[in-house]
């Protein structure tokens, strides 16, 4: 009788123990999130969130509105080629299979830029929401290399010209505005490097060709 | 000897509570401590942005497996429809490799894994303690150099690496894609068996390690397994701005 109160008096006090070291680290994991941001950073970050967040959301719309589309034919036995053709351009649009049109800014950039300068702009418009970018007709998609010193930036190790283009889709006000924001890329860039010139223009229409990559890895295959 | 004997006398099931009890005392206090600063800020305005960013982040998980499972819906739809066999398998057959080309599917095989984590070392006087942590840069150096070195696919902490990703400081903490990523930061890439011998002759690469590593003790670890898993991309590829040339590229889709 006595043995069982010692057990039930450990198997308590074990209990207690695994629970707090669950809290413990789910504490620690939690705060540790966001321990190294002042205010500001929090501000930021939940602007961000926020914003991403609805993209995502409006995201998640279009393929309910596509699956319900399909559903519907599938259930009238109809056929579904304009959805998949449709769903095919979509997709191949955002790879970089397939050239793309549209509003935008055009770059002009001359001088001794380097191709991390040419990288951290690349980097700097994707943030701004561009949807397709090109230097001097490449498309830029995964895999492909910009780099070089100064005044001999390459793109796949090919020399761009001198000056070079860089073409960027999405909304010309937004991203002229992330680009030439006061401290913002082309203003650090200026400070860097003075006799390198970047001008960015709002553009209503630029093109920018399909990639001639091959873009479907042969080092791995789809996971189940 | 009096003192070894006493001890002796007590059963081994109270030196069991004894020491259970001494590890809970423990962890009630670290609990209590680790909680400490973060009532401190309750008065001020962290707390609430603390919490709304916890729920952002809890939503965005919720709005990834929602996309993640409805293209899947969508893909199984598609491969069941009706209308001509041949016509609708090789539509599918594109769409597949349109997804595998845009970062849509999941992806397994050869490739490595980097690590790379803060340093440990002390911020020398008069340097800037920004360098001794892992940088947006170092994560897009780092992916820069792989492509490079022939990786075929690209993943930081689970995000996946697609033609519209960018990886940017917020404070000290970066951002992939959508999401907010905490070290350490694994960047797995897909490649050949050579992927990391090819990484490690780079000079790109090289001059990282002396850079970051040397200097400053970024400490950076790879890890070469049998295989890697690279997750597919949970965002938008629904583009607001670009369509497609009316000029077909050289392999569009097939004409109707």
């Amino acid at each position: 009788m006595r043995h069982r109160r010692n057990q039930l008096t450990i198997g308590a006090v074990a209990f207690v123990l695994g629970l707090l070291v669950v809290v413990q680290l789910r504490t620690q994991a939690s705060g540790a999130a966001f321990a190294g941001l002042s205010s500001q950073d929090l501000t930021v970050l939940v602007a961000n969130l926020n914003a991403r967040n609805d993209q995502l959301r409006r995201e998640v719309a279009d393929l309910d509105r596509d699956l319900a589309v399909l559903t519907g034919n599938t259930q009238r036995g109809e056929a579904s080629l304009d959805e998949l053709r449709a769903d095919l351009r979509r997709v191949r649009l955002y790879a970089g299979a397939d050239p793309a049109t549209g509003p935008g800014v055009l770059i002009v950039a001359r001088g001794p830029i380097d191709g991390s300068a040419v990288e951290d702009l690349i980097n700097e418009l994707r943030n701004a929401g561009a949807e397709a970018i090109g230097i001097d007709g490449t498309r830029i998609v995964p895999g492909v290399v910009v780099g070089g010193g100064p005044g001999s930036v390459t793109v796949d190790d090919a020399p761009v010209g001198d000056p070079f283009e860089i073409v960027a889709i999405g909304a010309p006000d937004k991203l002229t505005g992330s680009l030439t924001r006061s401290g913002g890329i082309i203003a650090q860039l200026a400070a860097t490097q003075p006799d390198a010139v970047v001008e960015v223009t709002p553009a209503d229409a630029v093109s920018i060709p399909a990639t001639q990559r091959n873009l479907v890895p042969t080092a791995g295959s789809p996971r189940l | 000897m009096t003192l070894i004997r006493r001890l002796r006398s007590i059963p081994s099931w109270q030196s069991t509570l004894g020491l259970a009890l001494l590890g809970l005392g423990f962890l009630v206090a670290a609990q209590l401590a680790s909680e400490g600063p973060r009532v401190r800020y309750t008065s001020q305005e962290r707390t609430p942005l603390i919490e709304t960013a916890t729920e952002l982040q809890s939503q965005q998980d919720t709005l990834k497996v929602g996309i993640l499972d409805l293209r899947k819906k969508i893909q199984e739809a598609e491969q069941s429809g009706q209308g001509s066999a041949a016509l609708v398998k090789d539509l599918n057959a594109l769409l597949q490799e349109a997804r595998i080309a845009a970062g849509l599917i999941p992806l397994t095989g050869t490739g490595i894994v980097l690590q790379v984590e803060d340093s440990l070392e002390p911020v020398a006087p008069d340097s800037n303690e920004a360098d001794y942590l892992v940088g947006a840069r170092d994560i897009r150096t780092l992916v820069e150099e792989l492509w490079a070195a022939g990786a075929q696919a690209v993943a930081v902490n689970g995000e996946r690496i697609t033609p519209t990703t960018s990886v940017i400081d917020i404070g000290s903490s970066i951002l992939v894609n959508s999401a907010y990523l905490l070290p350490a930061y694994q960047i797995t890439a897909l490649g050949a068996d050579d992927l990391y011998a090819r990484l490690s002759a780079s000079p790109g690469f090289v001059d990282f390690i002396r850079a970051r590593a040397e200097a400053y003790g970024i400490r950076v670890a790879f890890a070469e397994p049998d295989s890697v898993d690279i997750p597919a991309f949970a965002g938008t590829v629904t583009l607001r701005y670009a369509r497609p040339e009316t000029t077909p590229g050289p392999a569009a889709s097939p004409a109707s």
